[in-house]
């Protein structure tokens, strides 16, 4: 099972032409991940490592019925068009490697989203994977050992640290998913526990959250009706003191996006806290 | 990325809402080019940092000399710790209240949401806490425009009627379209002053814009706004070598220099170097894919930096390569023979590749290498934070 991406799912890769895409199409080429089309407007005929390159998403899905996935690797000036272009052609689930993408296009893009019933991974995520069957994005796979642990991390970094520290420990990952870094991110916490809470191949979920935005604080209701255990590790306590974002900030968001807000959230929500990196393993030996 | 006072207030005047008359002084003798009638007036120092007020940024002055002796002083002083380059000189206004209104995002509900209150100016939070009842929220869906009505329905909701009703709802309506023309986070007018004539002026302005969005504002470029700022104050010397390199870096007081991929594992990493007894001295990102460019005026930042004792490095090759990466240190200690002791740990994509590189270099002068030390996947990277800690201490190998 997994969630997001499963052995065989077909993807398509949008700004395959360029040098980092290039690069990782063949990473995931390599670890087995099923790359049917990619996309460059104006490069239509050509093909990186094998992949026909198409001009329009709509053009890639005609001839190929079964993408339902795809991994957005355009300059961030063009990202809103592109996913947009992606939602409207019916792909499920879209992963955006894109990074510093304007906040209000991604207002725009997510709120599309929704509507159409679409999953948008990112902006600023390195990827999702299930290890031993797909990656999409530019992991370092060798960290990934297929396992039971669902983890999801709002930093690419540490969602290769987090999988270091487990595969050193003898466990591995059912799927493994960056959040993204950006300041609005397509899917939250709570989407992605949820996918983990009903996958019947995921025992526990490792959570990494860090300073700014609510989105640990908000997942913290959705923890306690979790019926398996959520560890959380919250990044940022010892960060210089916080920019506040004037008064607007404290009179939406209260004393949300701290450290200390969210670990207080997320423990009253149940999920049990790491201090460190390397507590993570520890605890998921205890929990499961 | 925060703006000036004087700066948010022009944007707001484009925007056809109401600001004092006023002028930027950056030297005390344009001072004495200001009509008598002018005053009294408020001098206001332009800093990129909040509580102005309370630390003596903002006064108000009776006359022409009153002008020049403040606008001197402020010009000179530190606010919180930040220097003043400019104030801001205008005519005094008495207004009968002090209204709050802001524009932001909602990151709960992902949306735009136009806040009023009845009870603005100084201590606005204590009064929301206190008087919940004086503020009032409309939310936006991203995808939507402002209409008047929504103005006129937070400021029926403030309690203004008749002729104030169809004021504020103006201004409600002009801050909103100010806040989708710059792209803003925020863009707060606090206080927005109700005049004796039933008038509106905006007295403060705090605009705060996305930096990623400023590519396609070539209308604020033209007004000096440019991407070189934090949220809150200006930046030190180091801050700006990296900011003019291309990569944002926060000066912290330790002596353990970090030089750690991602900006995730770079706030990781001080929280890890702080739990085992050590203390950070700065937090940096190169962002996915760096040049090797980059990754050498990262290095050499930390090099030419006194406190920093020990360069605690961490690379995790995902869409930035080992081999890259392994490039850029070996050359850069070459190049600049450092005498500090880098404690680092190197692995992900490409890592064999990148691992050859740094042997070969190590071969070739084994001495330069004494104190360069990679670690590879097989070792936590909490045992490298703990042992770049004892090296800052004067203990361990080095």
């Amino acid at each position: 099972m997994a969630i997001l991406i499963k052995k065989g799912t077909s993807t398509m890769v949008q700004g395959i032409t360029g040098k980092n895409a290039t690069t990782h199409t063949k990473f995931m080429l390599d670890y087995g991940t099923k790359i049917v089309a990619g996309t460059t407007p104006g490069k239509a005929g050509q093909s990186v490592h094998g992949v026909p390159v198409y001009d329009t998403v709509q053009e890639a899905m005609d001839n190929h019925p079964d993408i339902v996935v795809s991994s957005v690797w355009v300059p961030a000036r063009a990202t809103r068009d592109a996913v947009l272009e992606t939602i409207e052609a019916g792909v499920r689930t879209i992963v955006v490697i894109t990074e510093t993408i304007p906040i209000h296009d991604m207002l725009l893009v997510r709120k599309r989203a929704k509507e159409r019933g679409t999953t948008i991974v990112g902006g600023n995520t390195s990827g999702v994977i299930s290890p031993g069957r797909s990656m999409v994005g530019m992991l370092p796979v060798r960290t990934f050992t297929p396992g039971r642990v669902g983890v999801v991390t709002r930093s690419g970094s540490l969602l290769y640290y987090v999988a270091n520290y487990l595969d050193l420990a003898g466990m591995g990952e059912s799927t493994a998913v960056g959040l993204g870094g950006d300041p609005v991110v397509g899917t939250n916490f709570e989407d992605i526990l949820r996918m983990f809470e009903s996958d019947p191949e995921t025992d526990c979920v490792v959570m990494h959250g860090e300073i700014g935005g609510v989105l640990e604080e908000v997942a913290a209701p959705y923890i306690k009706q979790m019926r398996k255990p959520v560890i959380a590790y919250i990044t940022g306590r010892f960060a210089p003191a916080g920019k506040r974002m004037g008064h607007a900030g404290a009179l939406i968001e209260g004393d949300m996006g701290t450290a200390e807000s969210k670990l207080k959230a997320l423990r009253a929500g149940g999920a049990h806290i790491a201090e460190t990196i390397s507590d993570i393993p520890r605890l998921v030996k205890e929990l499961t | 990325m925060r703006l000036y006072e004087h700066e948010g207030k022009e944007l707001l005047r484009r925007q056809g809402i109401p600001v004092p008359d006023g002028t930027v002084v950056t030297d005390p003798d344009v001072v004495d080019w200001l009509p008598d009638d002018f005053f009294p007036a408020m001098v206001k120092a332009q800093a990129l940092v909040g509580g102005r007020g309370k630390a003596g940024g903002i006064v108000r002055v009776e006359n022409q000399s009153a002008a020049r002796r403040e606008t001197e002083r402020i010009l000179k002083s530190r606010i919180h710790g930040y220097e003043v380059p400019k104030v801001l000189i205008e005519r005094a206004m008495r207004p009968e209240r002090e209204l709050y209104l802001a524009v932001t995002i909602d990151r709960t509900r992902h949306e735009f949401v136009i806040i009023g209150g009845s009870l603005g100016g100084m201590d606005v939070e204590q009064a929301s806490r206190e008087h919940p009842e004086a503020f009032h929220r409309i939310w936006l869906r991203p995808d939507q425009e402002v209409e008047p009505y929504m103005g006129r329905e937070l400021a029926h909701r403030l309690g203004f009627r008749g002729e104030m009703l169809n004021k504020l709802s103006d201004v409600v309506v002009r801050l909103f379209r100010a806040f989708k023309a710059v792209e803003g986070k925020l863009c707060e007018i606090n206080p927005l002053g109700v005049l004796p004539d039933g008038n509106l002026v905006a007295l403060d302005a705090r605009f705060n814009i996305d930096t990623d969005a400023l590519f396609r504002h070539p209308e604020l470029k033209e007004l000096g706004i440019e991407g070189a700022r934090h949220e809150e104050g200006e930046l030190t010397p180091n801050e700006q070598r990296a900011r003019a390199a291309g990569f944002p870096y926060v000066e912290l007081d330790g002596d353990i220099g970090t030089f750690p991929g991602g900006a995730g594992f770079g706030i990781a990493a001080i929280d890890l170097i702080h739990i085992y007894g050590g203390h950070a001295a700065n937090f940096m990102d190169s962002g996915g894919a760096p040049s090797q460019d980059k990754l050498r005026s990262m290095l050499g930042l930390l090099l030419g930096d006194p406190k920093v004792k020990v360069i605690f490095g961490a690379r995790f090759g995902g869409i930035s390569r080992c081999d890259d990466w392994a490039k850029a240190v070996v050359q850069f200690v070459q190049e600049n023979r450092p005498k500090k002791p880098f404690i680092m740990r190197m692995t992900g994509n490409m890592e064999e590749e990148g691992r050859r590189i740094l042997e070969e270099a190590k071969a070739k002068d084994p001495e330069l290498f004494r104190n360069i030390k990679v670690y590879p996947y097989s070792t936590p990277i909490e045992e490298v934070v703990k042992e770049a800690i004892e090296v800052a201490k004067g203990k361990g190998v080095v």
